[in-house]
């Protein structure tokens, strides 16, 4: 067996119930599953998710508008099945959840995508909703339980340009540490 | 040429969309040089967060109390995460991650010079955090407005993590400057330690960095060496002097006429010294990591085993 890469996972977060699930960037792993673990290793190391997506690289398409045009023409048959679109606008953002298509091919969904999708978007992604490996539903928190009970793990947790401020005042005696 | 024209064209309508603040995404074309730079300083950039837990690793078992171990634990592996990052945003532009490792424990891609030098006391992990992070935030704000949609994304979340890691080194630098005599003294020897290599986190003068404007016409960079140095030196001092700490050069000096800091020359020669192989961790630095990949290949080898099996049982 050759010591490569494993397949490339695109990860999906949820910040919280009311916002869409972000494209956030990929992971590698040996399977969905694998990979799944893998994204809460990587993107949820602070408690600011309620639901994480996976889905092989291999699967999601992209195209900007400049690729629009030279998108290749959809097949006239094959399956059709369910797209979960994400766009993104020229600017700024990150890819977000609008939607969904149905389509028979991936080219297909991103036409479609760019179609029903065009307000300030630059940037169409489709994933077939059958491919997507979800952290589970009925766990909810408690799958993202360990990145609570952290607060020493954000900036605001640490007092230093209060502590700065009042020495140079030269009102500060040191607290003791814990 | 047709060809030609269509390149110039496609070039102004590229320099076009960069200078109206619009991100270039994968997919969109790019000029060669633009895709190049970036995936040589991506990679880099990654290296530099996979390498750079290193210096630090090694204090996690001898932190001086709880609290301070869970802290650090917390920083090493927001670092591995930054990594991962970084890297999923350089296989954007086609490269894979494979080929990237291979540079690395190679020796054919590098990594901030920064963490070639040891850390030799409990006070170089406050100094490294505050110093050594403190540079990397700037470098990294300056990268979160990257022209390049998944390089620019990738250091907007690294920066919402990093403040933490530079806000606990200070904190700890800040208890050490006020605790005991010896706490002092050894968080000052720390500073004179790391203070010329942290200057020199921001790469060789404007004036030699042949590079930047182009990187700085690209929306790639979008301030200089020389200024992110300054910016860097002008908040430090004026905390390190509040706190009774003092910087290892006998040239600084208060510019009233344009209100910043002056320093001394910076000893390039160390720079290139290092950055070619001979500093004192250079070597230390890559066997951890070519160790680290070796050490894994059973895990690596076993879960893609597991996952062809679980393949055969279902198409079986």
């Amino acid at each position: 067996m050759t010591d490569t890469q494993w397949p490339r996972f695109y990860v999906f977060k949820q910040d919280s119930p009311d916002f869409p699930h972000l494209n956030c960037g990929s992971v590698h792993a040996s399977d969905g599953e694998m990979a799944l673990l893998n994204a809460r290793d990587v993107f949820v190391r602070r408690p600011d998710c309620v639901s994480l997506w996976v889905a092989p690289a291999s699967r999601v398409a992209e195209v900007t508008v400049e690729g629009l045009a030279a998108l290749e023409s959809p097949a006239t048959s094959g399956q059709e099945q369910d797209y979960e679109v994400f766009t993104k606008s020229a600017s700024k953002g990150q890819h977000a959840r609008v939607g969904k298509v149905v389509a028979n091919s991936p080219a297909d969904a991103l036409r479609k995508a760019s179609e029903a999708f065009n307000s300030d978007s630059w940037v169409w992604m489709v994933v077939p909703s059958a491919v997507i490996v979800a952290s589970p539903e009925d766990e909810g928190p408690a799958w993202f339980e360990a990145a609570h009970d952290r607060p020493f793990r954000h900036q605001s947790f640490y007092r230093t340009e209060r502590l700065i401020r009042e020495i140079k005042a030269g009102q500060h005696d040191p607290p003791g540490d814990d | 040429m047709v060809g030609e024209q269509g390149d110039q064209d496609r070039l102004a309508a590229f320099e076009d969309r960069i200078a109206r603040g619009e991100k270039i995404e994968p997919g969109d074309w790019m000029p060669e040089a633009y895709r190049q730079q970036l995936v040589r300083m991506i990679s880099q950039h990654a290296h530099s967060e996979v390498v750079g837990m290193l210096p630090e690793g090694g204090w996690i078992t001898r932190a001086p109390n709880l609290r301070r171990k869970l802290v650090l634990l917390a920083k090493v592996q927001d670092e591995a995460g930054h990594g991962q990052y970084l890297y999923h945003a350089a296989e954007t532009l086609g490269v894979d991650r494979q080929e990237l490792l291979e540079a690395l424990l190679t020796e054919k891609a590098k990594y901030s010079n920064i963490f070639n030098y040891p850390t030799l006391s409990w006070a170089d992990i406050g100094i490294i955090g505050y110093f050594v992070d403190g540079a990397a935030i700037l470098n990294q704000t300056m990268l979160a407005r990257c022209s390049f949609g998944p390089y620019s994304r990738a250091n907007i979340r690294i920066c919402a993590e990093e403040s933490f890691h530079m806000k606990q080194g200070k904190e700890m630098v800040i208890r050490m400057a006020r605790g005991t005599p010896e706490q002092g003294q050894m968080v000052q020897d720390a500073i004179n330690r790391w203070w010329w290599p942290t200057l020199m986190m921001f790469g060789p003068h404007d004036s030699n960095s042949p590079n930047s404007p182009q990187l700085i016409r690209w929306g790639i960079k979008t301030r200089t060496n020389d200024d992110l140095r300054q910016t860097f030196i002008d908040n430090l001092i004026p905390e390190l002097h509040a706190l009774g700490l003092t910087v290892p050069d006998p040239d600084l000096s208060f510019d009233e006429d344009t209100g910043h800091w002056t320093i001394g020359e910076i000893d390039w020669d160390e720079f290139y010294r290092v950055i070619h192989g001979d500093g004192p961790c250079n070597k230390e630095r890559l066997d951890a990591r070519r160790k680290a990949h070796e050490d894994g290949r059973w895990v690596r080898e076993a879960l893609a085993a597991y996952a062809e099996r679980v393949e055969t049982v279902e198409v079986s």
